[in-house]
């Protein structure tokens, strides 16, 4: 049993399954629930067991049809890979589980493959070590998360999803660019043997630059959000989810292996500096303008744009406490955001509406769902005991160490700005209004998945060791003086 | 290097007989060949930059004109001149495919659009109304020319310091081709090395279809019924176009052609039926078409898992059987890709258009 | 300046007059061009400098990409599309109304 679990590729599961899911869904659509069900578990199973190989042996690759970089393709199994797979399980399992109760029927029949292809698509990519691969990858959860946004087919989710579909794939053409130049420079579309050929000269520059800013408009860092707020804000919930928690990492990954494995390090200095200033304006922006929405899904949308300013802070801190900080804070960060989504979904669902002025005494109809808004917001907030609060602290350390101390000063305002709106939603949950209008019952499966969330990411804050210690393995950073 | 000159030797009849003679070296002969040389390059010079000014001219009317039909057709235009000029880099593969897939069949789904659209407009009749926070508003999206400017000059500038000579990849191709199972080096990247992007890329299309579908349906619009020269046209070409995809498909592994020109070739016959008048039933969105809609997914899917249970890497082909895997692979795609472009022509899935 | 370099310019060229018209276009169907004139650009830049290889027969390589990259914009062109006429179902207009005082 163990050489089986130590010698099987794990990772070629986690991308087979949900694209067989997928085609299973949308032949037999009368069981899609079940099979979606069964591919997610198998997924769970399968990061386990990846999970379990990578800690006993070692990262490892595996050289796709047996040919090795750089005439082939060849994925990347490491801690980093390892942890975005497992928050894309954990997440990917909530969300599933919460859909089946969510969407009324025909909206559902096409839910399925859709979502199982954008899962499959998200783990090709956080596996994939080759830059034309990723290109790919990129494109097929672009094309996905567009689809799924439109799913509702309302007025605003239809135009929200058109200018998504023109971001992404603008953002896409560009990163393409790069790589293609960069592959003309350099001979090779493989991340590990590019880390090596790679020297500075003005083709990486071009390179660099366009690629940072089709992967950035992807991520939707401040000025490039344009397009994220109309668009998580007007999908369904479940969607909205999926998009915050993981769709916006999964550019964002890309961006973090190019830099630290891909762009020659003594030319990317001022291209942090210019992350970490549009990162703060972004922390203020998002802020004010999550502050200042009137419906809950839009302030959520928002407070995911603050985040990602967060993210790209640092960059120009380009230490090992701050990668391990920012990658811990992209873990809590999706697990916490999912749940306040879900959490927003059991408030439509219930009222049919998500104004905040007019949420009707939620704490007595839906106490769980405010509960897991409240943890929730805990962990967005950056308080203790959550993952939230680890992320910020180990970021806080690493401005500190390194004498950049006004990261540190964005961080906390931040905290404070997200603090407001979350209170601001918490609060209006006790407060009655005048208008009562229908409600409907929400299921409890639905209350529960997103309370399941909210406590795992409070739980991330209890057990930090462990998730930084995997992130260890393949030695891309250490991260023992966050331990 | 052996020059060969064209000869007249006077006999002794007195007749005088052409001919070539042969001798390796000569100065004289490498004179006239400098000359050849120049004049080639000369028209070669010609021939690119007027290619690349058309290229560039196309393009730029095809986004400036103001009516969309005539957009449309010039960007027609410009995907044949692309291909011309994929057949001037040498890459004949490609020049097939955008024929095919870029300029043709995009060409129609730009026209099917921009058909419906005008459908759709007056079905709904939607009252447009323009605010004037609109129009002051769009002015802060016009991004200036001359940031624009900077951004090519940048890309030009880096496109111009790259070395004049690389091999890239060709030399480590070169080398495995034969253990790849095809001769023609393109098909053995796209469905041996690198196969896996072709298994992701499928999965983009039959997507781009799940999308369309996903999307709803679109008010009923009059299709004029076809003359003639249209139904002639069909009767001759679409049995042609199903020939002409086998052919693709079957010559793919050693010159020229692969699944992803065949497919598209099979869709511009779905494509040319459906002008015809011919409307595909509710029955098309029932079991047995699904099928051979995913035959290509389906079939790299069934491989991959193969080969996972069989303790190879993820699609591993044996040398000795990857000829005909490779074979079998490319039919299914083939067969998919033709059948999904079809259906994205179409539009919308046949049992919401028939339910309406 | 060879051949290769010119039309790797050409190229360039092309990818920066999508660039713009997808910017200044508002009309969606003439985005949807631009972004199309845009990736062929990109792809006359990688075809373009594969033929560097000298005498001998071009870098496959960039062939394979290209070819997946016109089924993978061809995909994304028709689901734009549908979107599009939807849109215009919707609203009367194929233009995205503008959002900036979100």
């Amino acid at each position: 049993m163990e050489v089986v679990i130590t010698t099987f590729p794990w990772e070629v599961v986690l991308i087979l399954a949900p694209l067989f899911g997928a085609l299973s869904c949308f032949l037999w659509p009368k069981s899609a629930r079940y099979l979606a069900l069964s591919t997610v578990f198998v997924s769970v199973l399968s990061v386990v067991a990846l999970a379990i190989r990578l800690i006993t042996t070692g990262s490892y690759r595996h050289a796709i049809g047996g040919w090795r970089a750089p005439l082939g393709i060849e994925l990347l199994a490491d801690g980093l890979s390892l942890l975005m797979l497992g928050v894309t399980a954990v997440v990917g399992l909530a969300i599933t589980v919460y859909s089946t109760g969510y969407f009324p029927n025909r909206q559902l029949l096409r839910f399925w493959p859709l979502w199982l292809l954008l899962l499959a698509a998200l783990n090709a990519l956080f596996l994939s070590g080759d830059l034309f691969n990723l290109y790919v990858a990129l494109e097929l959860t672009g094309l996905a998360a567009v689809a799924l946004t439109a799913l509702s087919g309302g007025r605003a989710a239809l135009i929200s999803a058109m200018r998504y579909l023109f971001a992404t794939l603008l953002g896409s053409m560009s990163y393409l660019l790069g790589v293609v130049l960069i592959y003309h420079s350099f001979g090779s579309l493989d991340i590990m043997i590019l880390a090596q050929r790679v020297v500075q000269s003005p083709v990486v520059w071009s390179a660099m630059g366009l690629m940072s800013a089709g992967l950035a408009l992807k991520t939707a860092l401040f000025p490039l959000h344009f397009w994220l707020p109309p668009a998580h804000a007007s999908a369904p919930a479940p969607v909205s989810a999926a998009l915050s928690a993981l769709v916006v990492k999964a550019s964002f990954y890309v961006l973090l292996r190019l830099w630290l494995e891909v762009f020659p390090p003594g030319q990317t200095a001022m291209l942090g500096e210019l992350f970490g200033a549009l990162g703060v304006a972004a922390i203020f922006w998002g802020g004010l303008q999550a502050l200042r929405a009137g419906q809950l899904k839009l302030l959520i949308a928002y407070s995911t744009v603050m985040q990602v300013g967060y993210f790209f802070l640092a960059f120009p801190l380009a230490m090992a406490a701050a990668w391990c900080g920012v990658l811990y804070l992209l873990l809590s960060h999706a697990l916490a955001k999912a749940a306040m989504f879900l959490a927003a979904g059991n408030i439509i669902y219930f009222s049919g509406h998500d104004r905040i002025v007019d949420f009707d005494r939620i704490a007595n109809q839906l106490p769980m769902t405010l509960a897991a808004f409240a943890l929730a917001g805990v962990s967005i907030m950056g308080l203790p005991p959550s993952g939230g609060f680890v992320a910020k602290w180990l970021m806080v350390e690493a401005s500190l160490k390194s004498g950049q101390w006004w990261w540190a000063f964005a961080l906390i305002i931040g905290s404070l700005a997200a603090a407001a709106y979350v209170f601001k939603v918490v609060g209006h949950a006790f407060t009655q209004t005048t208008v009562r209008g229908q409600t409907n019952a929400v299921p409890a499966l639905m209350e529960w998945t997103a309370l399941a969330l909210a406590l795992t990411s409070i739980l991330l804050g209890l057990v930090a060791s462990w998730p930084l210690a995997w992130l260890e393995i393949g030695g891309m950073f250490s991260c023992e003086s966050a331990r | 290097m052996v020059c060969c000159r064209q000869t007249a030797t006077r006999l002794a009849s007195g007749t005088s007989r052409r001919g070539q003679r042969c001798e390796p070296d000569n100065q004289r002969c490498d004179a006239t060949r400098d000359q050849d040389v120049d004049a080639q390059n000369l028209t070669q010079w010609i021939f690119d930059t007027l290619t690349g000014l058309g290229l560039l001219c196309l393009a730029w009317m095809a986004l400036a004109s103001s009516q969309l039909i005539k957009a449309i057709v010039l960007f027609v235009a410009f995907g044949l001149l692309m291909a011309l000029t994929w057949v001037r880099l040498d890459a004949v593969d490609i020049a097939l495919a955008e024929v095919a897939i870029g300029a043709g069949l995009t060409g129609a789904l730009l026209l099917a659009a921009l058909a419906k659209l005008t459908a759709v407009q007056t079905a709904t009749s939607k009252a447009a109304h323009r605010s004037p926070k609109d129009r002051a508003a769009r002015k802060l999206y016009r991004m200036p020319a001359a940031l624009l400017l900077l951004v090519a000059a940048g890309l030009a500038y880096s496109v111009l310091s790259l070395p004049l000579n690389s091999r890239g990849l060709s030399i480590e191709v070169g080398a495995n081709l034969d253990a790849s199972g095809v001769g023609n080096p393109v098909t053995a990247v796209l469905l041996n090395f690198r196969g896996y992007d072709t298994l992701l890329e499928i999965f983009v299309l039959f997507l781009a279809l799940l999308g369309v579908w996903s999307l709803g349906s679109l008010p009923p619009h009059r299709i004029e019924p076809a003359g003639p020269v249209l139904n002639t046209l069909v009767v001759v070409l679409a049995p042609l176009l199903i020939l002409l995809a086998a052919y693709f498909l079957w010559a793919g592994a050693h010159g020229p052609g692969g699944a992803f020109q065949a497919g598209a070739t099979l869709g511009a016959a779905g494509v040319l039926l459906q002008l015809a008048g011919w409307k595909p039933g509710p029955g098309f969105a029932r079991l047995p078409w699904k099928l051979i809609l995913l035959a290509g997914p389906a079939l790299f899917i069934l491989f991959a898992l193969f080969t996972l249970v069989t303790g190879q890497h993820l699609l591993e082909y044996a040398p000795e059987r990857a000829g005909i895997l490779i074979l079998l692979l490319e039919t299914g795609a083939t067969f998919s890709i033709g059948l999904t472009l079809a259906a994205l022509f179409f539009g919308e899935r046949p049992d919401d258009a028939e339910g309406r | 300046m060879t051949t290769e370099l010119l039309y790797a310019l050409v190229g360039v060229g092309l990818f920066s007059l999508g660039l713009y018209a997808l910017f200044v276009r508002a009309n969606l169907l003439r985005k949807i061009l631009a972004v199309n004139v845009m990736s062929s650009g990109v792809f006359l830049v990688l075809v373009a400098l594969a033929r560097r290889t000298g005498a001998v027969a071009p870098d496959p390589v960039p062939h394979a990409m290209v070819i997946t990259g016109i089924v993978v914009a061809v995909s994304a062109t028709a689901f734009a599309l549908m979107l599009m006429l939807r849109i215009v179902q919707e609203t009367g207009r194929a233009e995205l109304p503008d959002t900036w005082s979100e």
